[in-house]
């Protein structure tokens, strides 16, 4: 691939990248989310197209309409979310997208299925269905979908994140063994010690460009992790004066399972006390939406304790949760924080509709409720057409304004907030942690979940790390030390 | 100007002259005949209004099960358990007593109807549509049972209870050239009360929150399984109301296939309904009139079915003009 860049609206996601994989070869590609890594894979295999640049194979220009024409150049790849449908059987989801013609012939297909897997030593009840997979069953499928398609490039992205280390082990075994056979496999990973060990080359995304491009063997962890993060050390900002006060949000050894039934969180403990604003930094999937979840009180915990202003709330209502002070600023305002046909009017209510100011016992106070939807779309200066509007009519930006303005204007007292400033420019971000600070200085407490460590490392008082379900401190004195950060994000337990 | 909208009105139109040219009728001559049938004299105005009740209550049942976002085919089972629970325990107690306990035995029984449904949605995530079209078949089969055998009324050749006493019956609230039974405000009051219980109470809000995003409702404190439960319950008695209504008003009685129909009918009327309750009054209106309009049709060797197609287009073409994209503003 050679200078590719795309560009979605004014963001530019790939900058002039370039990146060169010898046949026959594990190579990996890493960086930060956001670096651009996924973005530059769908453009090789033919999901996007890119704005400038080429992609050549074995020496031939190509240039891929969709993804299926990549499929048959021999270009595949193996998402970060698995593409198995759960009801059908794992024979059928093999073939998936590669039937063959009209008519399947299931018998035939069963045959070649068993002697690829063979191949592989994987073994696989093709009349299973594709549910019951664990996730490395779930990846050992994914793989041989690629194989079935004779994908001579294979394309892994984060391919361990849902593994133990034993299975990952395993994956990279079989890996090998398709390198040996002459097949290209380039990994898509955050996890340093996997490119160590399994990796002949390695390229940096950083920002959307090609930093670096190395021979594993002559490179070292250290050097890498610096090279992801941008080397760079932000001057910390001056600490708070004030001291902080009271605990606001208390979790202890908290251990949550995910949705396959893995533990995303393990014995985690937190403490948010009054006057802080604590950022969560670590790659996306590393167990942070579980432990916004189990805060929020969406899940059950395992074991483990979350108390609140110095109350156990642990198997309480999230109601109960909100009645006590907590505001969410969600991750994915679609599914979670609005109601997107209903008025902002009504939208302005959501989650605060038995907050005593916006009711009279069981009535909602409409009088109170319009005050109140003027006063949030001030607050940041939401630009609207009405409120009496759908709030699909607003932008993307602004409907996140008026979500964090309904957090944050309703006396918090503890602040979630998950990538709050998603979608936002400078000033918008700005304005919106500017406000968190503020409510903090009056006595709440904030914790912020962010995949953007810049942003972290500008807004908050100190940051903890979460890696693989755990949570992990930055040494005494260095909280907000960008390299000692990036090297817990990406190094292994 | 919307030319798709134009375009499919006048489908819908050329299928329904196109239909009626296949029978004896001309378009016009069915026309009139319905409409004469329907609103041209007292009588007929009476027997759309006396169609309408019915349809207007079991067609809140659905409508607040659709807000809560359920779609609740059960209403004709929950109408029929209502209307069999209501006769039974009506003839028991007799007079303005016996009409009142077998109004809420009526819809106790249709919230019990509708209650399995309402769990096994909340907590199994089995498709109330699924189980709905069950329980219905089962309240079917089981109230022609009860009336052909344990509650038959003497001497026992018609599979029917025996009939309410005077005192025991729903009275007309207008008399007159055109009569309006007592269901009629009752049901109007319903309507409201059931508008302004989603407009301006927390509860109502909730639920509304649900039907409309239950991931957004679950972050905003609602348990939608509880919901669910609730709404379903909701949906259930007030189809059990309608059934008791239909024997204290009009039937006097439970029989075997007592209803031909009314809960599925209902869905359409709430369909057509829109977002607001109140729109269930027009809506089944329009139904009641229709229906009893088509009854005239039969003389012209018109099936009666030719309402039903009418009703579907009608809930099309509602349906494509509710749904424009808005557009962003900013």
């Amino acid at each position: 691939m050679t200078g590719v860049s795309k560009r979605f609206g004014s963001v530019v996601a790939l900058d002039q990248v370039s990146l060169t994989v010898e046949k026959g070869t594990l190579h990996a590609v890493v960086g930060e989310n956001g670096a651009g890594k996924t973005t530059l894979m769908r453009v090789l295999y033919g999901a996007w197209k890119p704005d400038e640049g080429t992609i050549q194979i074995e020496g031939k220009e190509r240039s891929f309409a969709n993804s299926h024409e990549a499929m048959l150049a021999g270009v595949g790849m193996v998402s970060q979310h698995y593409g198995i449908v759960p009801e059908p059987t794992n024979l059928q989801n093999l073939i998936l997208g590669a039937e063959g013609g009209a008519i399947i012939d299931l018998a035939e297909a069963e045959q070649r299925a068993s002697s690829i897997a063979k191949k592989m030593g994987f073994a696989f009840d093709w009349h299973a269905e594709a549910s019951r997979l664990s996730p490395a069953g779930a990846q050992k499928l994914e793989i041989l979908k690629l194989l079935w398609k004779d994908s001579e490039v294979m394309i892994l992205d984060e391919p361990t994140a849902m593994l133990s280390p034993a299975d990952s082990d395993a994956l990279f075994g079989s890996l090998r063994q398709l390198v040996d056979e002459g097949r290209t496999v380039i990994l898509v990973t955050h996890r340093l010690p996997e490119v160590m060990e399994h990796c002949r080359r390695v390229t940096v995304l950083r920002n959307g460009k090609a930093v670096a491009d190395r021979e594993v063997g002559e490179t070292t962890s250290q050097e890498l992790a610096q090279l992801i993060v941008g080397g760079a050390m932000v001057a910390p900002e001056p600490s708070p004066a004030r001291e902080p006060g009271p605990p606001m949000l208390d979790v202890s050894s908290l251990t949550v399972r995910g949705a396959k039934g893995h533990e995303a969180l393990k014995d985690v403990d937190l403490t948010v006390r009054a006057g802080e604003v604590v950022g969560i930094a670590g790659v996306d999937g590393s167990g942070q939406r579980e432990l916004y979840h189990a805060i929020v009180g969406i899940v059950d915990p395992e074991s483990g304790t979350v108390g609140m202003g110095g109350a156990d709330v642990t198997g309480r209502s999230t109601a109960d949760r909100l009645d006590g002070g907590l505001r969410i600023i969600p991750e994915d305002r679609h599914a979670e924080g609005v109601v997107e046909e209903w008025s902002l009017v009504e939208n302005s209510s959501l989650g605060l509709q038995r907050w005593a100011p916006l009711r009279k016992g069981r009535m909602i106070d409409t009088k109170r409720r319009s005050e109140w939807a003027q006063r949030v779309v001030d607050r940041f200066k939401t630009r609207h057409g009405g409120l009496g509007l759908p709030l699909s009519s607003l932008s993307g930006g602004n409907q996140q304004r008026f979500v964090a303005a309904r957090a944050l204007e309703s006396q918090p007292r503890l602040i979630i907030a998950f990538q709050p400033a998603r979608g936002l420019d400078i000033l918008g971000t700005a304005d919106i942690y500017r406000a968190i600070r503020q409510r903090c200085d009056e006595g709440a407490g904030a914790l912020i979940v962010s995949f953007d460590l810049d942003e972290l490392l500008e807004h908050c008082d100190r940051l903890v790390v979460m890696n693989s379900g755990s949570l992990r401190r930055p040494p005494e004195g260095r909280e907000k030390d960008r390299d000692a950060i990036g090297r817990l994000m990406v190094s292994a337990s | 100007m919307n030319w798709k909208l134009v375009a499919l009105i006048f489908a819908a139109l050329a299928i329904v002259a196109g239909s009626l040219m296949l029978t004896k009728a001309t378009p016009m001559t069915a026309a009139t005949e319905m409409f004469k049938g329907s609103l041209g004299s007292p009588r007929a105005i009476s027997g759309s209004i006396r169609e309408m009740t019915p349809l207007l209550i079991a067609g809140l049942a659905v409508f607040i099960a659709l807000r809560a976002g359920l779609f609740n085919i059960g209403v004709e089972g929950q109408l029929l358990v209502g209307a069999f629970t209501c006769a039974v325990v009506a003839l028991r107690a007799p007079g303005p007593t016996g009409a009142m306990l077998g109004a809420v035995s009526g819809m106790a029984a249709g919230a019990l109807w509708a209650y399995p449904a309402g769990l096994i949605k909340a907590y199994r995530n089995g498709h109330e549509v699924i189980t709905t079209i069950m329980l219905n078949n089962i309240a079917g089969y089981l109230t022609s049972y009860l009336v052909a055998g344990p509650f038959i009324a003497p001497p026992g050749d018609y599979p029917a209870t025996a009939t309410l006493g005077e005192a025991t019956r729903l009275g007309n609230f207008l008399e007159g050239p055109v009569a309006v039974n007592w269901a009629i405000p009752i049901g109007l009051l319903a309507t409201a009360g059931l508008a302004l219980w989603l407009r301006y109470t927390v509860s109502g809000y909730e639920l509304l929150a649900v039907g409309a995003n239950p991931t957004a409702a679950r972050f905003s404190g609602v348990d939608p399984a509880r919901v669910v439960v609730r709404s379903m319950l909701a949906s259930g008695a007030i189809a059990g109301l309608a059934g008791a209504l239909q024997v204290l008003a009009y039937e006097h009685r439970f029989y075997a296939d007592f209803s031909p129909g009314y809960g599925f009918d209902a869905l359409g009327v709430a369909l057509l309904a829109g977002g607001s309750a109140f729109g269930v009054i027009p809506s089944a209106f329009v139904f009641g009139a229709l229906s009893r309009g088509g009854i005239r049709l039969a003389i012209y060797e018109v099936p009666k079915g030719i309402v039903g197609v009418i009703l579907g287009l009608m809930i099309l073409i509602a349906a494509a003009i509710r749904y424009r994209k808005v557009k962003t503003v900013a």
